[in-house]
């Protein structure tokens, strides 16, 4: 069981929840059931080929899962898990 | 609309004026009811940019989480992130629209010279191909 804590503006797709408690045994499964339980979700968070966007980052408590084992990261109660999107940008063109 | 409070303005103005010439960046805290955000609370965070901060910003992923965390203990939400654009306007460049999250409000603060000079606020698309402006209200606007 984990808990995902859901970020200000994708709320209004997860029937409002700020935080979401969701079994599975990896972050895949996790996030897998959190899309599942609320499919509008999903189009936030994935593209098209069913990838995480490019700017969304998930953290397991304080660790970013890519430097971990990515989806076969196991999860362990009570692990967090934080949606957390990459931001840059620039004046420069 | 986006309606940012005097305290947070001057600590991003304040921010944005001695970063210069670099760019600045930051979070805003705050609260949202319906399409009206409100900011309450500012959070300068670092550029991490490896490549020249005059024309570029990047935030450290941690530091966002610690700026959401900070929010949800003040029974807060996290509704936007704030950079400078030192000696140009305050647009939506196409670097900041290519690392851009549609999840939150983008306010760009034009500084010229050293001393602030216009602000918009921006939202882009989730296929960052177009960024929206927003109404920005701040307290000399």
């Amino acid at each position: 069981m984990a808990r995902i804590m859901i970020p200000t503006p994708l709320r209004q797709f997860a029937d409002k929840h700020d935080t979401v408690e969701m079994p599975g045994a990896t972050v895949g499964e996790v996030l897998t059931g959190l899309t599942a339980r609320f499919p509008d979700l999903k189009k936030h968070l994935y593209n098209d080929e069913g990838k995480l966007r490019s700017f969304v980052n998930v953290y397991l408590n304080d660790e970013d899962i890519r430097y971990m084992k990515k989806d076969a990261t196991p999860v362990n109660d009570p692990d967090t898990l934080s949606i957390v999107p990459s931001i840059a940008g620039g004046r420069r063109v | 609309m986006i309606r940012i409070e005097r305290g947070p303005w001057r600590e991003m103005v304040n921010h944005a004026q001695a970063i210069y010439p670099n760019e600045c960046c930051g979070a805003m805290i705050g609260t949202i009811d319906g399409d009206h955000k409100t900011v309450s609370h500012a959070i300068a965070l670092d550029n991490v940019s490896a490549g020249s901060q005059a024309a570029r910003y990047e935030l450290r992923p941690k530091d966002l989480l610690r700026a959401e965390r900070e929010a949800r203990e003040r029974k807060l939400d996290l509704i936007g992130i704030y950079h400078s654009h030192p000696d140009c306007g305050a647009y939506f460049s196409e670097t900041d629209l290519k690392n851009s999250c549609p999840w939150y409000s983008f306010v760009v603060l034009s500084v010229e010279k050293g001393r602030f000079d216009h602000a918009n606020s921006w939202l882009p698309n989730a296929e960052q191909t177009h960024a929206e402006k927003e109404e920005l209200i701040w307290p000399e606007s």
